[in-house]
Parts: C-alpha cells; structure tokens; sequence
C-alpha cells in the first residue's frame, strides 16, 4: 500500500487544479512511466500493422490513432517504408504501432526479422474482405510462421477489414472461410499450437476500435485487476456498465465484467468525442490540452440513462453508464471513484517499478506482478471499505 | 436416474397438473443476474451482485426461504454473475462470482453458512458455471480469461483446464445426451465443442455470431441441436450431429441475446431474453422466425435470467430481472403477438406493380369473388408455409399474389404523347379544345377528353357552330345531361368525388343566385369594352344571348363573323373575349362522368342519365339559367378543376388548359400557383426532353417568371466579321475597325434582320439576295472564290 506515495499526490490532484506541473499530469508515477518509454523505447512491446498494399493498414492507424474521419483515409498516400508511430507520449496504449508497407519483402536480407519480432507484442495482419484474399492469405502464412518462429510469444490478430461492404451473412462466410484456410495453412507446416484470432472489422463503424480494444488488452497484464476493479466500483455505486478508456485513441482498455454492448461503447465513444471537442473550444488555453485533471463530464440523455465521465490518469477516463435514479447517490459515486482511482494509481505503479521485459506480457514476472498488485489493491479496497448501496460510509 | 425419471413421467402423465400457480411476482431487493430452479420445481435460487436467496414456489406467491448472502460483510464470493442448482443432488447449487471465485453450496449443512467449497482459479470473472446433468461431482465454468475449467467437488482444485484461446468464455453447457461433451461459447463468435477427457484441444469449432455468442443451449431431446444467441442478434440453430455443424434454423430478434432456453415437450419452441434495450421475453418457434410465439411483458427493466420451472413442463416460465423482480409467467397469461399482427401485407413494385399477402382462406374467397379493378392480367403467385402442427400457433399458410400492372399504365408515355400532340394554340379557341379533347380521347383518357369539351361549352365563342356541331355534338349532348341543376345535390352526395364536387357545385349554384342580371351586364360589358375592337360585337353578343337564350344553337348560328375576329391575336395572348356563353354543368360532374368507366359499384345518379333523357332536360332546364349566367361565371369551377388536375399530379392538364383558356382564367388563379405549375410541367417536359414542347409551353405563358426562363440561359456573341472582334455595343457598326459588321454581300447595305452566311466563308447577307445570287452563281457574292451551298 503506498500510503507514502499516493496520499500526498491524491490530495493534490484533489484539492488544486492548477498546481500541476505541466510536463507531467501529476506525480511521480506517470513521470516514472514516461522516463521508462523514453528511455527504452526500442525495447517496449510493439503493435506491428501489417498486410498486403491497399488493404487499410495506414488508415486503420490514422482512425485509431489520430482522430482521421475515415472518409479522409481514402486521401491517404500509400506507405512506402516502415512508419514508426511512437504513442507512449499521447496515449495510454504504452506500444509503438508499426505501420509496415504492403509490399515489404520479408526475404530480403535487410529485413532484420529478429529485431524487428523480437519485441512485439502483437501483430495484426489486415486483410481485405471485399478483395480475393487468396494472396493474402498466402503472405499471413509466411508472415505469421517467420514471426512465429523467432518469436512464439506474439499474439497473432488477423483483422478481416473492410467489412462494412458486405451482408451480414458474407461477413461469417469469410470469416469461416479465412480461419479454415488460414488454420488448413498452419496445420499442413505443424504449427497447430500458433494461434490466431480473427476478427472483422471496419473503420466506419466502432468494430475497428473494439478490435484494438481487445489487441490491446491481451498485452496488459494489469487487465484481470482493473477488471475486478471496475466490477466492485459499478455493483458498489449502482451502474450499469463502466470502461476504462484511453483518451486519445477512444480504445477500452478494461471494463467490468459485464458484456460489452455496442450501444453502450458507441454511446461512450461520442461522449468522449462531445467531451474533448467542447473542452478544445472553452476548456483554458494555457493549458493546451483538452483533457486534464479536472475532466469531468455527465450527460443525461432523455430516456433516464447517465453517462459520466471523470479522468483517471493522464491518458484515462472512465465512462459509465448508469440509470438517474443510481445518479441520485452522486456523492457515493463520486466518492467510490475516488477509491476506483486511487487504486488504478496503485496498479500502474507496481507496474512502473517492476523492470519490464519487452515484448513478453504473459510472461511469469510480470503476471505474477499482476497479481500480487491485484491482490494487494483488492485488500486495500476492502480496507478503505467502499462505500455501497446501502452502506454506513453516506 | 432412476428418482429423476419417475419425477418426470410422473409429472408428463400429469400434463402439467402436478404443478398448479398463477402469474405472480415478487420483490427482490437488488437486481438479479440468474436464477435457477431445483430439480422438482419447488424452489428457485436467485443470485446477483447483492443478493442470493432461494425462493420457494407456492400457488399463488414467492417466500422467501433461504437467504444465502450471511455474515456481517459479504465478501466478493457473494457477488454473482451466475448461479446452478443441481438437477440430480438437490442440496446443491454453484456460483460463479464475479471476481473469478467458484464457489459450492451445500443446503444441508447445519451451520447458517451454507458455503462448501471455494475454487479461485480463474482470474477474471467467471460468467458461468455448469453441472454435469447426471454426473454428481463434475462441475464446470467458464470465465473471462478465457478458461474452462472441470472441477470434481471430492477434490480441492479442478482437475482439468480446456483454454479457448485467450478469447472470453460466454456459456458452457454440458450435451444433454452426449456424456462427455460440452459446448462453449466465446466473445470472439465461435463456439467450440469438447470432449471433457481431451483438455489439449477442442472437437470442433465454429463461427456461430458475427460478435459475442451469449449464451447457448442443447435440446433437451436427442437431435445433437444447439441453440446460440448473440450480439448480432440472432438466435441460431445448429445441428451438431453431422460432421460439420449446419445452421437450421435463425431468428432474428429486436435486441442482443441474453439468454436462451429450449421450452420442455416442444420441439420447435425456444425462449430468449435480451442483454440490452429489451425487456421482454420471448418465445419462438423456430420455424417461424419472424414473429414470436409468445412474449411475456411483465419486466421494467432487462431480464436477466430466465428458467422453465420444470424440464418437463412447457407452461411456467420463472424469470429475474434487473429491475428487482422474480416473475412466474404462465403460458395462458402470455400475449401473442400474431393476434394482433396484422396478416396482410401490400407493397408497390418498382413498376408499379402490386404484391398482397393475406391470410389464404382470405385471399382465396376473395380471388373468386372479385377480380382484379380494371386489372386486364392477373398473375397470382401462391407460396404456402407448411402448417404448423401444435394447435396453439395458429395456421400460418399465407397467399402472396402479385399484381402486375399493364405496361401502359405504369408508365408515362401517354404524358409525352399528350404533351407532343396537344395544341396550345395557333387555332380558334373552340378548335384547340375539340383537337385536345381527341387526343386525349385518342390516348384513352376519356375523363381529360371530357374535360376539355366542357370546357370548349362553357368558354366556347358561339361563333363556330361548324365546329360544334361537327365534332362535338354528342358530347355536347352528354354534357348538357349534366348541367341540369337538378343533378347536383346529387353529385354532392357521389363518393369518389369527396367533398370537392359538393363545393364546387354549391360555388356554381351560388354563383348563379347571387348575381343579377343586369349588374353582370354591366360588369360583362366594362371587360369587353378593354378588349380591342370587340366592343360592338361583345354587347351585341350578349344582348343576343339574353334574347335567344332558349336556343343555344341560334346563337352560335348568328355569329359568323367571330371566328374572324378569333384567329388574329392567337400568337400573343389566347382569346381575350368573354363572352357569355350557354349554361353547362359544373365541372365535377364532367368528372365523374368521365370516371365512371373506371369504377365500379354504385354511382350517382347522374351516371345512369342517358343522351336522350338528358336531351328532354336541357329543353327544360336551359331557358331558365343561360340568361343569367356572366362571363365570369364558370371561372371558379374551372379554377376548381385545375386545382383538381394539378393536385391529381396531372399538371399538364392544369397547365395546358391554363394556356389555352388565358385570358378567361388567368386572374382566377394566383400568379404564383401559375408560376408553380409552369415550373413543374416545364421540368417534367425536360425529364422527357421533350425540349420543343417545353420551350412553346415557356413562350405561352403569361407569367413573367417562366417566360424569362428563355432569356436567361440564352446567350448570343455578335463578332465583327472583319476583325473577328465581339461587337461591344449594339450598333451595327464595329467600333473597332469601324466598319458595318454585317453588311450583305449583294447589295452592300447593312442587313437588318435575317442576316444569312455561308458557313464555308462566312460571306453573307440579305436572304432573298443570297437566295437569289446563288441560284444564278455558284460562287460566293463576295468574291472569295469559294463554292457557297444554299440549301
């Protein structure tokens, strides 16, 4: 429990606004991850985008990433060498996301393959669903069992793209028919146990952002406590549904454990969106950013649902759905999210003072971290004794 | 085994008997997440994040028997996601807690605390726990890491881990029939089949969802049939027992589902809930997956767990909700939506034909009575549904016809052959109109034709007699059946007219008692005098109207010198005289009259005057009104009928008549209607690029605002044939090089009017001088030496 560390920082962010040193969103634990980025950029877990020329790698970046209208994508030149895009700055989604051109030629011996797999995380490989996927299919094959072999840790994520195009009953059709063909592939060479998950996805809709949602998710080994978390901080306050959010990229990176219902998430998302474009036009100017500490939004819509906002970390928000008459309890609310938050404070700083090991989140070190953090949070939540529906703390 | 069957037939011999009760519900205190019932149907466990009680079931309400969440401060164990009762060992039950605990009850235990065993080997949430159906021991879960585990409850730890891959487990089912086998569900869509003894790979796997599958559910009977719902939707059928898994059935609902079960003794039912939105439940037959069955609309908020009270008995339904409730729903109680559906459908194809779906005892009775209005073919297509065999879904069999219309009548041709061979002017007034009328009658529109000869009588100058009686004698005829005034009350009355007949009618017979005579003449007189050179003829006319006003034929006889008169302004206004012409019926009657082929059934009585017997009214009606009657008199009617026609999407009609009545009904009707039908019909003469048509209906009209239209997209470039230079100002000669622009080449004077060149070398001149030059001489007038062509 780092009484020494958090308190201070808590009271701070709590009581003045503008004391903030405007390099860092506050204390030392943000400080300490951004040191680490920086420091070891090249070591940090990558997310690597790749695929065949004009299947939509570049613009699934731009979209997640960099706020792009997916109408502009169709401007987007196409990539021609390697496009290395650093988000530790901006965004939680602490992983650099390579954008590799379609035409990389994995045979060429310039192609450093260990470095390059070595440090990754996850590799999307984007295929086309409105384009013959045979070649395709051909090029993930050679892809997926070079990176395999150097290595096996990856998680492999096929995004079938650009589905917006097809019926709904096309869409499963392909998705069979990719997963049987590209499992019939990796079966015929032995590699049965390398795993590939499939997912469909478009830039018009939220299912491009659920997919990253989930890629990244599966890289956090902190994802199992910030789940718990969440689930003990909505049955404790009366809602219905909370993600954890990354700010700039509008990508849930936890939530509780009830299923995600597209509804909900595009309705967050647009908050998000309604959230950070008023506060660009009347947030304060000298700060610059339009998110900071003191982001808080709530919204009723008219059929008796809330959505709340409240910032978490610099890069964090979290976004709850609930009903009005749960939202009569603000103060239990607000006072349960000063619990939720304190204790995603404590997990991101087990988390920093753990050495990392690149490109290995599942590994032993930093899941048992995981859980110790986990167990140590769930205590202390216990201790600080949320307060509940119809508990003594009001 | 062996207690359990003897439960159920003893209950199946029953035929729901054994278990009596009534829709009813109670409060819980927190929203439930799952329930679920013992084995015989006497109580119901609730579970969710805060509450965990069991219920027993009486006849008319819940009590409360057992409240299972003790102790002074409930751990997150209470905390559950979903919840199990055995259904061989009925003092047991598992649940799934939402931070990844599985834990047992034992209801034997003597203490307050029932908790028997504690696994926390998941490590996110575990989303739902099953037993084995006849296994004791054997427990299953699946949790939000993406693990299924096996538990055996003699042993501390699970015995066996099945990994989906890192994907979320949704659902797990144990086959019903298959004792080693279950099912899973993912978040990713697949569903995965396993053989318990095998933890290193799945049987099979399939895509069952696009997004999460939610849930799923074994038949209860032996046919290997799973059923999946999930975010998309759907609810799915497969059929497990072929090598590769096939859909069979689907069932689109309203919102995601939640949760589906398979109704007990029915083969085709199954019931869902829904995750979000939705707080129904419903019950399908899959066989008809457009409609559910049942739906039970108790809940306000999402229902969240939904269990048949008994496996055997297809008529209690329990289910949970979020909104703090416990439902029993009774099957007599559900509503069904199908009776209230309506079973007809109809739909216009894209060329107009027409496809109706009814009931088919309903369609076919109704085939034979009454064939298709007006309709020459009929081609009806029968699809039947195969009948339903339980009686409660009632007979399904629906007919679908469809109706193609003839070719004609969808499309427009009639509107560009009337638009081409109408005549808008260029002839007597009374001439335009018989031409009009034939063309439309031509065109097999009999009610616009009619419309037009009424309009000739009533504005017709009775100075064409031959004309009349030429082409419009029995037409003539007809219509004066209608301007007996006797008829009118009537035509109020006449149904497919609707109210517009009756006013115009009223306006008409109002019109006429209103004035009198002598003040109409006046006024009558004042117009006429503005017109030119008609004053003589214009008095004279209506003075003999007042005296031979009991015979229309005379008058006409007695004015041959009008139709002299008429030909000259024809090119800039239509006829401006109005001149009092013989009484005729009021517009609506042309109508109806000219409607009547189409409809069938009971008419007017004005339908069923013949020739002859309106001949014997005319003697008798016309000396009494067509003495009285001023030139503006039929104006508001036929302002009426315009409107009729245009609001009818007939503006050529509309138009066209605008344009060859003019003068007469020109100020009746606001500039601005006029300018909105010109604009209209001008741009559907354009859609038909019928240009010449549109471009005569342009220079017609009196509007200022279309007969611009002409001038503004029209541009002319005058250059100075010398230097080649646009002339600037408007005189003829260029202020460039100062010399006469277009001067001919016969006779050296500057031309003024048609100037005619030759293209070749753009030498040119007077038109009568390049006519002539050239039949004498080959060679251009100018002396280019070129070989100037006249043709």
């Amino acid at each position: 429990m780092s009484i020494q560390y958090g308190e201070p920082d808590m009271a701070g962010s709590y009581g003045v606004a503008d004391s903030f040193p405007k390099d860092f969103g506050y204390g030392g634990d943000e400080a300490g991850i951004d040191d680490d980025s920086s420091a070891s950029a090249d070591t940090q877990p990558r997310i690597l985008l790749m695929g065949l020329r004009r299947s939509g790698k570049s613009s699934i970046q731009k979209v997640v990433f960099h706020k792009m209208s997916p109408n502009e994508t169709l401007f987007l030149e196409s990539t021609n060498k390697i496009h290395k895009d650093d988000l530790s700055g901006s965004s939680f989604v602490n992983f650099q996301i390579w954008d590799f051109p379609g035409q990389v030629d994995f045979f060429d011996p310039t192609f450093d393959d260990e470095m390059i797999f070595t440090g990754t995380g996850a590799l999307i490989f984007v295929i086309d669903a409105q384009d013959d996927y045979v070649e395709a299919l051909g090029r993930l094959h050679g892809t997926v069992s070079r990176a395999y072999r150097v290595n096996p840790h990856i998680n492999f994520e096929v995004f079938i793209h650009k589905v917006d195009g097809l019926s709904d009953d096309h869409k499963m059709e392909t998705q069979r028919d990719v997963y049987q063909r590209a499992n019939d592939d990796l079966a015929d060479v032995g590699l049965e146990k390398l795993h590939l998950s499939f997912y469909l996805t478009s830039i018009y809709d939220h299912s491009i952002f659920e997919a990253f949602s989930k890629v990244v998710q599966k890289l956090l080994p902190q994802l199992p406590t910030l789940e718990n978390l969440l689930n003990i901080f909505i049955s404790h306050s009366g809602i219905e549904k909370a993600f954890l959010f990354d700010m700039v990229s509008k990508i849930y990176i936890a939530t509780d454990s009830s299923a995600v219902d597209m509804q909900s998430y595009e309705l967050c998302c647009d908050m998000i969106d309604v959230v950070i474009d008023i506060s660009c036009i009347y947030g304060p100017i000298e700060d610059g950013g339009a998110y900071d500490k003191e982001s808080l939004a709530i919204i009723k819509l008219n059929n008796t649902t809330v959505l709340y906002l409240k910032e978490v970390t610099r890069f964090l928000a979290v976004v709850c759905v609930l009903r009005e008459e749960s939202f009569e309890r603000k103060g239990l609310i607000d006072y349960n999210f000063h619990c939720f938050r304190k204790a995603v404070h404590e997990v991101f700083e087990v988390g920093c003072r753990t050495p990392r090991n690149g490109g290995r989140p599942d590994d032993s070190l930093t899941s048992s971290t995981s859980t110790t953090s986990s167990s140590s949070t769930t205590r202390a939540l216990n201790h600080r004794n949320y307060a509940s529906h119809n508990g003594s703390m009001m | 085994m062996e207690k359990m069957s003897r439960v159920s037939t003893a209950l199946g011999g029953g035929g729901g008997g054994a278990v009596s009760g009534r829709t009813m519900f109670c409060h819980l205190d927190a929203p439930a997440n799952a329930i679920s019932v013992c084995r015989d149907a006497s109580q119901v466990v609730v579970a969710g994040r805060n509450i965990f009680k069991i219920y027993a079931l009486e006849d008319d309400q819940f009590v409360e028997k057992l409240n299972l969440r003790v102790g002074r401060k409930p751990s997150l164990n209470f905390s559950c996601a979903d919840v199990m009762w055995h259904q061989m060992e009925e003092n047991l039950l598992a649940t799934a807690a939402t931070n990844g605990a599985v834990v047992t009850w034992n209801l034997g235990k003597p203490s307050r605390n029932k908790q028997d065993q504690l696994f926390t080997e998941h490590k996110r949430t575990v989303n739902k726990v099953c037993f084995h159906p006849s296994e004791v021991h054997m427990l299953l879960s699946g949790s939000q890491d993406g693990f299924m585990k096996c538990f055996d409850l003699r042993k501390k730890e699970s015995v066996s881990t099945f990994s989906g891959q890192s994907e979320s487990v949704r659902d797990v089912q144990f086959s019903m029939k298959e004792y080693f086998t279950f099912a899973a569900s993912f978040e990713n869509g697949n569903v995965q089949l396993w053989d318990i003894r095998r933890p290193d790979r799945y049987e099979r796997m399939f895509t069952a969802h696009n997004g999460p599958v939610f849930c799923c559910d074994w038949h209860p009977d032996d046919r290997g049939w799973l059923a999946t719902g999930g975010r998309d939707k759907m609810v799915k059928v497969w059929d497990m027992s072929t090598t590769r898994a096939k859909e069979i059935h689907c069932v689109q609902t309203i919102a995601s589902v939640a949760r589906v079960k398979w109704r007990p003794e029915r083969k085709w039912h199954l019931a869902t809930c829904s995750m979000m939105v939705d707080h129904n439940i419903y019950v399908w037959d899959v066989r008809r997956p457009f409609i559910p069955f049942a739906t039970f609309e108790e809940h306000k908020d999402v229902t969240t767990g939904i269990a048949w009270r008994h496996q055997h008995d297809p008529y209690f339904l329990l289910s949970g909700s979020k909104d703090s409730t416990l439902y029993q729903h009774m099957f007599k109680d559900a509503s069904r939506p199908v009776d209230k559906a309506n079973p007809e459908g109809l739909c216009f194809g894209l060329f107009g034909d027409l496809a109706f779906a009814a009931k088919e005892s309903l369609i076919s009775s109704e085939a034979n009575r009454k064939p298709y209005p007006g309709g020459d073919r009929r081609y009806p297509i029968f699809f039947f549904k195969k009948p339903d065999l339980t009686e409660q879904f009632a007979h399904v069999s629906s007919a679908l016809s469809v109706f193609e219309t003839g070719l004609e009548s969808g499309r427009m041709d009639w509107f560009s052959r009337t638009a081409r061979r109408y005549l808008l002017c260029g002839k007597p007034f009374a001439e335009l109109c018989d031409h009009n009328a034939k063309v439309a009658k031509e065109l097999n529109r009999p009610q616009v034709s009619t419309t037009w000869t009424m309009v000739r009588i009533m504005f017709s100058d009775p100075a064409n007699p031959n004309l009349s009686a030429k082409l419009g004698t029995l037409p003539l005829m007809n219509s004066f059946s209608m301007k007996d005034m006797g008829a009118c009350p009537d035509m109020g009355a006449c149904p497919d007219m609707g109210a517009c007949p009756a006013e115009r009618g009223k306006e008409g017979r109002s019109d006429a008692a209103h004035l009198e005579p002598g003040t109409s003449h006046i006024s009558n007189n004042d117009d006429n005098e503005e017109t030119e050179g008609s004053d003589g003829q214009a008095e004279y006319m209506f003075g003999d109207a007042e005296l031979d006003d009991d015979d229309l034929y005379s008058v006409e006889h007695d004015n041959p010198a009008e139709d002299q008169e008429y030909t000259l302004p024809q090119e800039a206004f239509p006829l401006r005289h109005e001149i009092l012409d013989n009484p005729s019926a009021p517009e609506p009657l042309q109508q109806d009259k000219a409607e009547s082929p189409h409809v069938s059934g009971g008419e007017a009585e004005a339908t069923c005057l013949t020739p002859i017997e309106s001949c014997s009214l005319i003697s008798a009606t016309q000396p009494l009104y067509s003495a009285h009657l001023p030139a503006g008199f039929f104006c508001p009617v036929v302002r009426d009928m315009l409107r009729y026609y245009a609001e009818q999407g007939d503006v050529q009609m509309a138009v066209s008549v605008l344009i060859v009545l003019g003068e007469r009904i020109r100020k009746e009707i606001d500039d601005l209607t006029q300018e909105h039908w010109y604009t209209s019909y001008i741009d559907l003469l354009q859609r038909f690029e019928l240009w010449n048509v549109s471009n005569e209906v342009i220079k017609l009209s009196t509007c200022g605002a279309i007969s611009c239209l002409n001038q503004t997209s029209t541009t002319l470039h005058v250059n100075c044939s010398n230097c080649k230079r646009p002339m600037s100002n408007r005189g003829w000669v260029c202020d460039r090089c100062h010399q006469c622009a277009s001067v001919c080449a016969v006779c050296h004077h500057v031309v003024k009017g048609l100037f005619v060149w030759c293209q070749g070398c753009s030498h040119g001149g007077h038109l009568e001088h390049m006519m002539h030059w050239l039949k004498s001489s080959p060679h251009c007038p100018a002396g280019c030496g070129h070989l100037c062509e006249y043709t």
